[in-house]
């Protein structure tokens, strides 16, 4: 009975994985077949012959290194400015005492609990009028008000999380307010800051809707909205390209993970550091 | 001369008060306890010290400076924390080090300082270790270590043993002790642990919801309590509060209560006759014989003495320290003597003033 029982419940959670798995799986095995391999039936599991040619022609013969670059550009500017912005706000609204303090955190928290397509054309109307369309600054501007409400809260739960008799500490053994919060308050928000970090980074790197409606130039565009553009139209979907440039879409991602995964699971799990 | 001097500090939370015009005036190298409950604002008085907190009105100076406007970095001051505040991601050496870092001493005369502190705690086998590998004993003597490392004007020392166990905090109070004898500075000590600082303070600051009740040497704060409170807060079991009144016949007091009536040592000038009460030890009730007729209830065992607590007329419970030799059992009747020579006399209400003639000058 109990073995039944975990054999099922093995047999259940495999099929989930394989589920979740074979997709991507698909995809690394589809950018290496040659094309004329692609549509043989039945369908080879493993490529016959084995082939780098679309990979290269992507580099070579289309925009996927600028897409890449403004991808690259725009999530990094926007981990920046929402991680910034994000600890130095959540450190008020935990440290400093003033009216209107909790609505305030609540009023940020209600504003991420708006669909975003709300709020695309009113943003792209602003950013027309302040000259911003077509450009990767638009972007940045646009993921930071999405990114930012979210990012608050988890950076507040952080800090919450970190005794006040450290940087009281800190201040009585000779530091400013601002040496205390680098020297004492900055290390022990690590964690935090790289989950918040991450989950911008990911989002940016992701973000399809709004990359579409606020810019349609080649040198603005990011990765997604780029790589739909040149391979997908209504006639012909070049599928070896298209999974070429998702396998390399992954890449920054799955290597990030790999080094930052630790945080990221400690980060979310718990958001306090013992004093 | 005066090192440490608050004058007619105000400290409110919003609609709370804190501290209600505190006068303290604590002199160079001594040591001296703020005692007190919970919420009797002594740890407020320590962080508006150190410059963590701000008065509401009143001034502090340290040495000849007043410093209310001086940032705690420049106030000359060390603080142990209750929780210890050691920077988590720093080693033991480098959490000594920061107060040195700080003032920008050289990186060379740091690492001397930084060693003879860790030699005088005996941590330096525990140099290179995170806290967190750390035992509390351990910890609480590295919050210690980067204290006293820079020779600060003034310790300040937030409840620093509560979080030890009862061998270890008995163990650090006398190497308290002895570090302050050895330094000579002034520490302030905030506990509400009452043998902490009757054992280490030259003085006591009794300090009940914001007030100074009593500021004196631990025996006179024991044996001359100020006024009703500090009677029955300092001293373990607590001293017996009888509520009744005070009658003067022939120029002799006496204390009645229901159809109990004993004699009182001489008042001073502020007692009146009318509502009172009496204050006792339970060292000062004699068992066995006496003119006070009841019955046990409870009796407690400690091994050197029994703590008995006795019933008497009019719902009267009286506690007393009888020698272990004598046995006593619940409901048992019991007869006792009250030791009035050392008894005392309290004006009515729960901060009632004492109303002994002084010691001197009786």
């Amino acid at each position: 009975m109990k073995f039944t029982r975990k054999l099922a419940f093995n047999l259940f959670a495999w099929a989930i994985v394989l589920a979740v798995a074979f997709p991507l799986f698909w995809m690394l095995v589809t950018s290496f077949k040659p094309q004329f391999e692609l549509f043989r039936r039945p369908p080879t599991f493993l490529p016959e012959t084995f082939t780098l040619e679309h990979y290269w022609r992507l580099l070579s013969g289309t925009n996927f290194m600028i897409y890449f670059r403004n991808s690259a550009i725009l999530s990094t500017v926007t981990t920046l400015v929402v991680v910034a912005i994000a600890t130095v706000g959540s450190y008020s609204l935990v440290r400093f005492r003033y009216r209107g303090r909790e609505s305030l955190a609540f009023i940020v928290l209600f504003t991420y609990l708006l669909p975003s397509v709300v709020l695309i054309i009113p943003l792209y109307l602003m950013l027309v009028q302040m000259g911003l369309s077509n450009t990767i600054l638009s972007l940045v501007i646009a993921y930071s008000t999405f990114a930012l409400p979210y990012a608050l809260w988890l950076l507040r739960s952080f800090m919450a999380g970190i005794p006040e008799d450290l940087e009281s500490a800190a201040l009585v053994d000779g530091a400013s307010r601002l040496g205390a919060f680098r020297d004492v308050i900055l290390p022990q928000l690590l964690p935090g800051i790289i989950s918040t970090a991450l989950f911008a980074f990911i989002l940016s790197w992701n973000e399809y809707l709004y990359a579409l409606v606020l810019v349609n130039s080649d040198s603005a565009r990011p990765l997604t909205t780029g790589v739909m553009n040149m391979l997908v139209s209504a006639f012909n979907i070049e599928w070896s390209l298209l999974m070429a440039a998702s396998v390399m879409m992954s890449v920054p991602l799955i290597i990030v993970f790999a080094f930052l995964q630790s945080y990221l699971t400690r980060g979310f799990g718990a958001g306090g550091v013992k004093g | 001369m005066a090192d440490v001097i608050l004058r007619d500090i105000v400290k409110s939370f919003g609609s709370v008060t804190a501290l209600r015009g505190l006068n303290l005036q604590i002199e160079e190298g001594e040591f001296v306890s703020l005692l007190g409950p919970s919420g009797c604002g002594k740890t407020t008085t320590l962080r508006i010290l150190a410059g963590l907190e701000f008065p509401t009105s009143g001034t502090i100076s340290i040495g000849d400076r007043v410093v209310n406007d001086v940032a705690p970095a420049q106030r000359d001051i060390a603080m142990v924390f209750q929780s210890y505040a050691l920077y988590p991601h720093m080693t033991v050496a480098e959490n000594i080090a920061y107060p040195l870092k700080k003032r920008r001493i050289p990186r060379g005369e740091r690492t001397v300082m930084v060693q003879k502190a860790a030699e005088l705690l005996q941590l330096t086998e525990l140099l290179r270790r995170k806290p967190r590998q750390l035992s509390g004993g351990q910890q609480q003597r590295v919050a210690l270590g980067r204290a006293l490392v820079r020779d600060p004007k003034v310790f300040l020392l937030d409840e620093p043993l509560s979080n030890l166990d009862a061998k270890l905090r008995s163990y650090m109070r006398v190497e308290l002790v002895e570090l302050h004898r050895r330094l000579g500075r002034t520490m302030i000590y905030v506990t509400h642990d009452q043998l902490e600082a009757m054992t280490m303070s030259d003085r006591i600051a009794v300090m009940d919801g914001g007030d100074l009740q009593q500021f004196a040497p631990p025996n006179t704060v024991y044996r001359e309590p100020a006024n009703r409170f500090v009677a029955g807060f300092i001293g373990t079991p607590a001293m017996n509060l009888v509520d009744g009144e005070l009658v003067l016949s022939g120029g002799d007091w006496t204390f009645r209560t229901g159809n109990l009536s004993v004699p009182v040592p001489p008042l001073g000038e502020n007692a009146a006759a009318g509502p009172a009460a009496l204050g006792f030890r339970p060292e000062h009730v004699r068992f066995g014989e006496g003119p006070i007729e009841g019955t046990v209830q409870v009796v407690e065992q400690s091994g050197h003495e029994n703590i008995v607590v006795a019933k008497f007329a009019n719902d009267l419970r009286i506690t007393g320290r009888a020698p272990a030799a004598q046995v006593w059992k619940p409901g048992e009747p019991v007869r006792i003597r009250i030791d009035t020579a050392e008894a005392h006399a309290f004006a009515a209400g729960p901060n009632g003033e004492r109303l002994n003639r002084p010691r001197a000058a009786a």
